[in-house]
């Protein structure tokens, strides 16, 4: 069977969230791809209007972080 | 990029004087070409040569090549000569065969550098002391006794085990960790540094608390500890948390540790309170090490050619901070003398400002502004979309298959360009991209390469120097967040990139043009308060050029150091303050209004309008920042009899009458009434130093007059200690109070007298006393009116919140505000004064252009679907929007751009969806979200 | 100081949190700045420390 690959969106805010993503990177530190970065300069920027587009467009999961 | 950074570099020699110096640089060679180095971190991983890792305090091993952190600026690699097998063996050379960029550069030389400069600012910091040398603490030979810098290592997530905080005998987690303060510290016997160094106490507080959210509840962390030295803002909260976490504090200095059994569990031997000695077993040690002066800090001082005082720090006054011996060089930060960030951080601007005021002639002579050719008119065209996908050596090329990117790329729609350099950030790669741009008449760029966080500013830069708008750009971060996480996924870490890719186009799509946005600044500051702190802002602010207004409420300038006498190091405070209010005076530049308050404040950074009722009189005054030097005073009690006998006096009431302390035979000091209490959370800072210094004062005038001094913890930081040992010496007697067993004053037929339970003798004794002189809390002026006007935070006790506590020590968190002196919290008149040049060097990076850039990425309004509902002026943090009166249709709301923040609270929240963000804008951010899938 | 017009650069000597805030002022303030650092990087002391007081942010 096919395993499934839920897909992430994750709207970071860029002064940590994000930044935060950035350093994972420079440490090396491994994780899963599913996620699917959109930067924002705050997560107060992210409108509950964008999570619903976003199951809408199909994605599984939401991830809000700053 | 007026900041030219010289790394590995050494200052030789100076000549000259302040205005004109000469100085000499030795830099040493880094083995790396810097414009080369990508930092890709190959040539560290195949460098065979392993050395001890001094970032991480030597608990880890790091190679010859290297980058002391994973943060470093610049991020680039340098050879360490000394581990290099290459040099001293002759033979290897790994890096430079599997450097892809070419960077390794083994006949790199030293170099000598000359530089021309008006100033110099010292800023070459401290040491932690060393305690290998004491024997009784064995922190050489136990591996479980660390230092509290090597404890930071051990607790960082980014350090050598990942933040898991073990055992460094046998890894296991550690239950009980007993910190041991003043280590190098506040003692004479065994190391000379009879100094306090101001930051353990706090640190160890602080060490203690975060290892009990790694360990969780059922950590028992221990701090022996003299005097619990908790003086900074908000520090003595934090002390009380701790308290109430479960962080235990034992008064006791313990003088020995050893090892109990193989494991390497460490035992100490301590004497309570209550005179019982206790045997106790811990699993870790770590030593609260104090600060010395670098060797390397005194080689510099020396250099430049500047006095150290006794203990190596560099020499400076009471009344100028900053200054050093030798006109032209100042002097910020720990090779001062011991102090905390926040402390550093003031002093640094206070320098600043100090080097600003001599070269004030010269500014803006030297600095180089970049010329950009004139913008394309792109947006009414179809998007042309070039796409470059960066292979980044192997770091993104050698996981991700790019050139199947590229190619999925080239088919989306508005894709006109594709290419996969190899190092797009190269200087080659980047000339190619402005010629690419304009061959294609490309209208929007995607780069998908590393982080925009890093590297947007310099594609940007590209983009203007091809003529497009630098907003017309966006980037997928296919390395940090994909290749180098993903590296084990060759198919998958494709398979999101190219997602990434899709959502970047995209947005890219959608991307307009947003003009660069300026306000102009009135070169002029509005200063609030004329006391010591204020009248300091004003001249520094004044013999930068600058006009300013002093609003001063009562009818003299002088504030609360009228009432002072001496700093704490013996300058003569009434003369200072006398020389100060005469140049005020007489100063062309300032301006200065008594009898004064502000009533009404409105604008932003570089345009604020206030009007000052003085007397009769309304002012109307345009200024570009505001300085906030409202100040405090010392609050009134109604403890201890204050207010009800003649002989209670508080704070420099007995220096201001000495004919009181004639013939007395007993004066009895009581510190903390009314800090460190449930009404007052905080400490005052100040009184101990202040007690001492008055107790020193009778004793050396009037020997056989008995003093004391009640205290609860003795709270006199830095140099300051010496004069606690002094007054010692003297014969003043300390003793301890608790807050549960408060001393009590009583009128007798003969004067007073006071009970004070003896924790040392545990006993209560009863002390005749001829005059008792309260410490009472210091308080800020009343201040609602100004947080009000200008829309800036007080904290609970109501003194002024400053941006960052950090960090930003005197700015507000709004642009062109800044804060000094006893407004923003209680401070010793060097400490305020240094605050006050620092605000007024803050105000200076403003008030020194004509007009200041902001950043565009601002809200916009749609007044058509604006209700007026207020939300947004509600949640905005900066007090960006405002509702505006709109003739006949109710309130709109009105973006300030130049307090705007971008941060979008605005544009979520607004319930008719009437703001947008640029650049953010909700169907940019869609259009990313909708290609995610 | 002679009369003549100073020179509008200056030296910080030590790239710690201390020289690095002095050598933004400064530049802000119109000024060019050389900042000498004796290490490959800057960043000094603070750099080492995990958290900072009192937001327990990383000091980073």
């Amino acid at each position: 069977m096919e395993q499934v690959e839920p897909k992430i969106v994750a709207f970071l805010c860029n002064w940590c969230a994000y930044a935060g993503a950035d350093l994972a990177g420079v440490s090396r530190l491994q994780h899963p791809s599913n996620m699917r970065t959109v930067r924002v300069m705050c997560s107060g920027r992210v409108d509950p209007l964008f999570i619903v587009q976003a199951l809408k467009s199909g994605c599984d999961g939401v991830l809000v972080a700053g | 990029m007026n900041i030219e950074l010289l790394t590995l570099s050494k200052v030789t020699s100076i000549s000259g004087d302040s205005g004109d110096f000469t100085v000499t640089i030795k830099q040493s060679p880094r083995f790396v070409d810097m414009e080369k180095c990508i930092a890709c971190g190959t040539c560290a991983e195949k460098c065979p040569a392993k050395t001890t890792d001094l970032f991480n305090e030597g608990l880890a091993k790091r190679k010859a090549i290297y980058v002391p952190y994973a943060q470093a600026v610049p991020l680039k690699y340098a050879i360490d000569k000394n581990r290099c097998i290459y040099f001293q063996k002759g033979k290897c050379r790994a890096c430079e065969k599997f450097c892809p960029t070419n960077a390794i550069k083994f006949d790199d030389t030293e170099k000598d550098i000359t530089l021309n400069v008006g100033s110099v600012i010292l800023t070459a910091g401290f040491t932690p002391f060393n305690p290998d040398r004491f024997d009784n603490y064995q922190h050489a030979k136990f591996p479980n006794v660390v230092t509290s810098m090597e404890f930071e290592r051990i607790l960082s997530a980014g350090g050598p085990f990942g933040g898991h905080i073990h055992r460094l005998s046998d890894g296991k987690e550690p239950k009980k960790i007993a910190w041991l303060q003043c280590v190098g510290s506040r003692d004479l016997n065994r190391c000379d540094n009879e100094y306090c160094s101001s930051v353990c106490c706090m640190y160890a507080v602080k060490e203690s608390i975060i290892a009990k959210e790694h360990l969780g509840p059922d950590f028992e962390p221990a701090i022996f500890f003299m005097d619990m030295r908790t003086h900074g803002k908000d520090f003595e909260k934090y002390y009380e948390r701790a308290k109430s976490q479960g962080v235990r504090f034992i008064r006791s200095r313990v003088h020995t540790v050893t090892e109990t059994d193989e494991t390497g569990t460490l035992n100490l031997v301590y004497t309570t309170d209550a005179g019982e000695r206790v045997s106790e077993d811990f699993d870790m040690v770590v030593l609260s090490v104090g600060m010395e002066p670098a060797a390397s800090a005194i080689e510099a001082a020396n250099t430049l050619g500047v006095e150290l005082n006794s203990y190596k720090f560099v020499k400076t006054s009471g009344i100028a901070p900053v200054a050093t011996s030798r006109e032209g060089i100042y002097v910020a930060g720990a090779i001062q003398g011991p102090k905390d960030i926040p402390q550093s951080v003031v002093e640094a601007s206070a320098a600043a400002c100090s080097a600003g005021i001599s070269l004030s002639a010269a500014r803006g002579t030297l600095v180089k502004e970049k010329i950009f050719p004139d913008e394309l008119a792109v947006q009414n065209e179809e998007p042309r979309i070039g796409v470059f996908v960066c292979n980044c050596g192997i770091n993104i090329g050698g996981i991700a298959d790019v050139p199947a990117i590229a190619a999925y790329a080239k088919e989306l729609g508005h894709v006109v360009y594709t290419e996969e350099p190899l190092f797009a950030c190269s200087q080659d790669a980047q000339d190619k991209m402005v010629e690419i741009i304009r061959e294609q008449r490309l209208n929007r760029i995607v780069v998908a390469a590393c982080t925009p966080r890093t590297h947007e500013p310099l594609f940007q830069e590209t983009l203007r120097n091809a003529g497009l708008n630098a907003y017309l750009f966006e980037m997928a971060n296919i390395r940090n967040q994909c290749t180098w996480v993903h590296s084990g996924e060759k198919e998958k870490a494709t398979g999101k990139a190219k997602d990434l890719v899709r959502m970047a186009i995209n947005r890219a799509t959608l991307l307009e043009p947003i003009p660069s946005l300026s306000v102009s600044v009135n070169k002029s500051a509005l200063v609030i308060g004329g006391g010591a702190a204020g009248m300091t802002a004003a001249i520094s602010l004044a013999d930068q050029g600058f006009n300013a207004t002093i609003v001063e409420k009562s009818a003299c300038l002088g504030g609360s150091a009228r009432d002072v006498h001496n700093t704490w190091s013996g300058e003569d405070v009434q003369q200072f303050l006398k020389n100060l209010i005469e140049r005020v005076s007489v100063h062309p530049r300032i301006t200065v209004l008594t009898q004064a308050e502000v009533v009404e404040a409105s604008g932003f950074v570089g345009n604020f309008e206030t009007r000052v009722q003085a007397g009769e009189k309304t002012h109307s005054i345009q200024h570009g920042i505001a300085i906030v030097a409202t100040g405090g005073q010392a609050a009134g009690t109604e403890e201890y009899l204050y207010g009800k006998h003649p002989s209670v006096t508080r704070w420099h009431d007995l220096e201001n009458h000495p004919e009181k302390l004639a013939g007395a035979g007993s004066v009895i000091f009581i510190q903390c009434v009314g800090s460190r209490d449930e009404k007052r959370p905080y400490c005052s800072r100040i009184c101990c130093t202040a007690s001492v210094l008055q107790a020193i004062a009778i004793k050396e005038k009037q020997p056989d007059t008995n003093v004391f001094i009640l205290y609860r913890d003795i709270r006199t930081f830095g140099e300051r200690e010496i004069l606690y040992k002094k007054a010692r010496e003297k014969g003043v007697i300390f003793i301890r109070y608790s807050l549960e067993k408060k001393p009590v004053v009583t009128e007798t037929t003969d004067g007073l007298e006071v009970r004070v339970f003896d924790p040392i003798l545990q006993k209560e004794l009863l002390i005749h006393a001829d005059l008792v002189n309260l410490a009472t809390a210091i308080e800020p002026s009343p201040n609602a009116d100004i947080a009000a006007f200008y829309k800036v935070p007080v904290n609970a006790e109501n003194f002024f919140m400053e941006a960052h506590a950090k960090l930003r020590p005197v700015d507000f968190a709004s642009d062109g505000l800044f804060v000094c002196g006893l407004a923003h919290y209680p401070k010793s008149l060097d400490e305020s004064i240094a605050q006050a040049m620092a605000a007024a060097g803050r105000a200076a990076t403003v008030l020194a252009r004509a007009s200041i850039l902001i950043s565009p990425l601002v809200s916009q309004v749609n007044r058509d679907m604006c209700i007026g509902c207020g939300l947004c002026t509600e949640v905005c943090p900066f007090g960006a929007i405002i509702q505006e009166d709109a003739d006949g249709k109710g309130f709109k709301a009105k973006n300030i751009s130049a307090s705007c923040k971008g941060c979008g609270l605005c544009a979520s929240s607004c319930p008719k969806k009437a703001i947008d963000m640029l650049h953010f804008r909700d169907d940019q951010i869609i259009a990313a979200v909708c290609a995610a899938a | 100081m002679s009369n003549k017009t100073p020179v509008g650069s200056v030296l910080v000597v030590g790239g710690g949190i201390t020289g690095m805030q002095s050598a933004l002022d400064m530049a802000e303030a119109g000024y060019y700045v050389y900042l000498a650092e004796e290490s490959p990087a800057i960043g000094g002391a603070m750099a080492q420390l995990d958290k900072t007081f009192p937001t327990n942010d990383c000091s980073m």
